[in-house]
């Protein structure tokens, strides 16, 4: 939420403090306002209490007043005797000299006569009224209405001895009343007298507004329902405490009460003062905990800020170090966080160095000649040379592992003196890496292979050094393999050309990659039926027409189109491919004699078994099962290098397939290492004798001897001998005069897919050949 | 000529010998509580001077009258005597008398003449709680009810007629109430009345 401490610690106390004190100032406000209301209910309840006592006394004085005039005997005779003038001009006097606001008197008849003569209306026939009309106990006594104004009245009979009539006494219910109610409370009450009138309870003597005539009167109404005590009531000029006491009227009915209000402003006046005391404490104690708490928070969080800073500087690899102004906790942790920094960087520089040179010599390695490149290659560009150093794995086991990188370093040390300025470092433990400008690589590798080869003293021993040095340009960027590995290429490129120094070249290093993509492709290939099997004719010399065919793979490839075995092969033996890919051969094989049979070409098939599968006893199986149900026999070509590697298990499964019927021809006599030993072992009943001696057959004299007394060896050890690689008449005539016993190339034919085969054999047969 | 007395005293005597009957009077609130001092009349053609068997006398004694009801006939001498060691000022405003005996002291006597029918309230000018009722009457059967709330008529012409009840307190118009009684020329009439009292004014006025 906060992305500052600072300001999540300030909002928290502040927050916090400010909680604490509304919960504070809300039970103090409640306390006060629920004491003061007690305390007004109080004083409402008590003010009611003095109003009784007062109307009591006021009821008890007008009494006394009017009693003194019932009892006066003049009166009395005056109202006996009918003399209204008289008995009007007494009760006047009375009423003047008891200060009563009115009198008059009522006759039983019901006639009211007031003692200042006026008429009183309807207000004196509801006085009249009210007083025949009571049956109480006592003298009518209690609020009537004269005149629209609120008056205390009480009516005493006149007795002479019987009932005559009454003589009532009003006095007014004003203002000046009402202060002298309010003047006996002790808090300064409002006291107010209200009549029921038509629409509710209304103040005749004091109007009110509008709507706070409609709220009195619920007011009135409701608290008279329930007997209430003091309530809250709301008027326009704020809320009140108020107290409805019912009056007595002088017809006895609940028609007038008595309203005693206290505003809740006046109630809670004594308090302002504390309640803005307590504001402003607590206002003045919210700044002091904002001020005091993001200073605080800015004591901790600034060293954190200066730490993540600090920080971050380090994560990029800047030097960083913090200032540390305190002792507590942060200033520790500040202090630690120096140290590791420096300690980081220490370890840094270390690994850096470790990281960029080589252990054994103490020369960069490869990494650090690749970050030079890297910052050389900008404009000119740079040359990039590997340079290995020959036979060094020979001298190394003469002179030890110590001397050799001591060899190193010297090599090392006799370029930096020839080529000033070039970066040194070693690449693999024979190679040396260099990154140099020049204007012709070629020619700068020359003087540093002349520079280096000669005589070296290292230790004891003196050691003659020479160098073979590959070059690549990395002014042409390869987006294949960076100028390191294109150079080493180009050392391996000069060691097979026999050469010092050599160039990359791209053109004869081929595509190893697309060459991975191919292998990843053949099982696809050989399920999808792209694996296709031709066969080249073996021509029987003595017989004069061909006596054999060879299988031999060919992948079309949907993209390459055809693909010959010398790229994929090697590639399957390497992969474990060549087991599936022997298999499918195998099977087409046999299915092919199948179709030669219907043709009426009875005709064995030689089929090439690579090395892998010799020690195969698997394969073997599975081959003589499928063997066995060939129409015709079938030859399986191996090589005497293939039985090198695991002469007792090859020979093994060699006895197996002899035993099984199977043809077994050694290939590619003479190529490889042609030993007597294993001639002797395999039992083969043929010998294919290397194209690379047929080729040249007729221009050497050597091969001519080679190739005669190889026949001769075969034939005395009882194998058939097929001479590759036949492309001339004249090589065939040689072969045959030598007693070859087929002739196997494109003098007879290429190899060719099946319905080729028949055409071809078709033709063999319709006219006799001829070679030679 | 004494024949001719003779005649009107036999004509005095026969109706009311011959042919009337007594009616007696039971009066009592509707819960039942004897109402005393109450007064009832049959009013009815009568010869002669009218006279009561009791002493037409209203006495003052212990600041009270007494008695507290008193029925006279028409011009009756009623004798006022003070029984009391007080001074009394007697008075009425009443209609049928008004007059007003001025402070009078103990054992003195004063008489006055009511001379037309009604009812008379009287009261003291010194003590407002002295109360008592003259009642003139213009026939000779009138009675004042008992603490059982009875009175008896004797000797009323039989037929119908109508009985009249008065109290001070009762609540009718005039404190009267009237009823229809049907005399028998012999033997006893039995009225039932029923009437209601307010409390007097004078009492409630004693606090």
């Amino acid at each position: 939420m906060f992305k500052r401490l600072q300001t999540k610690l300030t909002v928290l106390y502040a927050g916090l403090f400010g909680v604490a004190l509304t919960l504070i100032a809300a039970a103090v406000l409640l306390a006060i306002t629920a004491n003061a209301e007690r305390q007004v209910r109080g004083e409402l309840v008590a003010g009611g209490a003095v109003f009784d006592r007062l109307w009591a006394m006021r009821s008890s004085d007008l009494e006394n007043d009017a009693g003194l005039m019932t009892r006066d005997f003049g009166f009395r005779e005056a109202m006996a005797s009918h003399d209204g003038a008289t008995a009007q001009s007494a009760l006047e006097n009375l009423r003047q000299r008891s200060g009563v606001d009115v009198a008059l008197s009522v006759t039983l008849d019901g006639q009211t006569a007031a003692s200042d003569g006026h008429s009183l209306g309807a207000d004196g026939a509801a006085i009249a009224q009210a007083v025949q009309t009571d049956t109480a106990d006592v003298d009518p006594a209690g609020v009537a209405v004269i005149g629209g104004a609120p008056y205390q009245a009480i009516a005493t009979p006149i007795l002479s001895p019987t009932l005559m009539g009454w003589v009532v006494f009003a006095q007014k219910l004003d203002r000046r009343e009402m202060s002298a109610l309010e003047g006996l409370s002790s808090i300064p009450l409002h006291a107010q007298v209200l009549e029921r009138g038509a629409d509710g309870w209304i103040s005749a003597g004091e109007p009110l507004s509008g709507a706070d005539t409609r709220r009195v009167s619920r007011f009135v109404s409701d608290a008279l329902a329930n007997h209430a005590g003091p309530q809250q009531l709301s008027m326009s000029d704020g809320a009140a405490i108020a107290l409805v006491k019912p009056l007595k009227t002088l017809d006895g009915a609940p028609s007038a009460v008595l309203l005693l209000r206290y505003p809740m402003a006046m109630v809670m006046a004594p308090y302002r003062l504390l309640m803005e005391l307590l504001v402003g404490i607590g206002l003045a104690g919210m700044a002091l905990a904002v001020a005091g708490s993001w200073a605080l928070a800015r004591s901790v969080t600034r060293p954190v800020s200066a730490l993540v800073a600090a920080a971050q500087r380090l994560q990029q690899g800047e030097a960083a170090q913090v200032v540390v102004e305190t002792g507590d906790e942060v200033g520790r942790l500040g202090e630690s966080f120096n140290l590791m920094a420096e300690a980081i960087g220490e370890r840094e520089r270390r690994i850096t160095h470790l990281a960029m040179s080589d252990a054994e010599t103490g020369l960069p390695n490869r990494l650090a000649l690749e970050r030079r490149l890297a910052t050389a290659a900008d404009a000119q560009g740079a040359l990039v040379a590997a340079l290995s150093i020959d036979r060094f794995a020979m001298v190394r086991g003469v002179i030890g592992y110590e001397l050799a990188g001591a060899l190193v370093r010297h090599v090392a040390a006799r370029l930096a003196v020839v080529a000033p300025g070039a970066a040194i470092g070693r690449l693999s433990s024979d190679t040396l890496g260099m990154v140099f400008r020049a204007a012709d690589g070629a020619a700068a590798a020359e003087m540093m292979a002349r520079a280096v080869d000669g005589p070296m003293q290292v230790g004891d021993a003196t050691i003659d050094v020479s160098v073979t040095i590959g070059v690549a340009d990395s002014r042409q960027p390869d987006p294949d393999r960076s100028p390191f590995v294109a150079a080493a290429i180009a050392v391996a490129q000069a060691r097979t050309g026999h050469r010092r120094v050599a160039a990359f070249d791209p053109e004869a290093y081929g595509d190893p990659a697309a060459n991975l993509s191919l292998m990843s492709q053949m099982m696809q290939a050989i399920e999808a039926g792209h694996i296709e099997v031709f066969y080249q004719p073996k021509f029987d010399i003595r017989r004069g027409c061909v006596g054999a065919l060879e299988a031999l793979v060919r992948w079309r490839h949907p993209q390459r189109g055809l693909i010959g075995p010398d790229l994929f092969i090697p590639l399957a033996e390497e992969t474990g491919h060549i087991r599936a890919l022997t298999d499918r051969v195998l099977a087409q094989a046999i299915a092919d004699q199948q179709h030669l049979r219907a043709a009426k070409h009875d005709l064995d098939i030689s089929v090439n078994i690579s090395g892998r599968l010799l020690s195969d006893t698997d394969f073997a199986d599975a081959a003589l099962r499928v063997v066995g149900s060939a129409p015709g026999r079938i030859w399986f070509e191996i090589t005497e290098t293939a039985v090198i590697d695991n002469p007792e298990e090859a020979l093994r499964q060699v006895e197996r397939f002899a035993d099984a019927g199977i043809g077994v021809s050694i290939d590619d006599y003479g190529s490889g290492l042609s030993s007597l030993a294993y001639l002797r072992e395999i039992r083969a009943e043929e010998l294919k004798i290397d194209k690379a001696f047929i080729l040249d057959l007729a221009a050497s004299r050597k091969n001519t001897l080679l190739v005669r007394s190889t026949i001769d060896l075969a034939h005395s050890l009882g194998m058939k001998v097929t001479a590759e690689g036949v492309e001339t008449n004249e090589a065939f005539a040689l072969l045959a005069g030598m007693g070859c016993d087929y002739a196997q190339g494109f003098l007879i034919e290429r190899p060719l897919p099946l319905k080729d085969v028949l055409t071809f054999l078709h033709e063999d047969r319709a006219a006799a050949r001829r070679y030679g | 000529m004494l024949r001719l007395v003779l005649c009107l005293c036999l004509l005095l005597v026969l109706p009311a010998s011959a042919f009337a009957g007594d009616v007696s009077v039971t009066l009592r609130t509707p819960q039942g509580a004897p109402i005393v001092n109450a007064v009832v009349t049959i009013e009815a053609p009568h010869t002669g001077p009218v006279r009561f068997d009791w002493p037409y006398r209203m006495a003052q004694q212990n600041l009270q009258f007494d008695p507290f009801v008193l029925i006279v006939p028409v011009g009756a001498e009623v004798a006022f005597p003070n029984l009391d060691k007080v001074r009394h000022h007697v008075y009425s405003f009443a209609p049928a008398k008004t007059f007003e005996l001025k402070l009078y002291g103990q054992d003195e006597t004063r008489v006055v003449n009511f001379d037309k029918p009604g009812v008379v309230p009287l009261g003291c000018n010194i003590h407002d709680n002295m109360v008592a009722f003259v009642v003139v009457v213009d026939t000779p059967w009138a009675a004042r009810t008992d603490v059982s709330g009875q009175a008896v008529l004797r000797g009323v012409p039989a037929g119908p007629q109508t009985l009249h009840v008065w109290h001070p307190y009762l609540i009718a118009p005039g404190n009267a109430l009237a009823q229809p009684v049907a005399v028998p020329r012999d033997g006893a009439a039995l009225a039932q009345v029923t009437g209601q009292l307010r409390a007097p004014l004078q009492q409630r006025r004693m606090y």
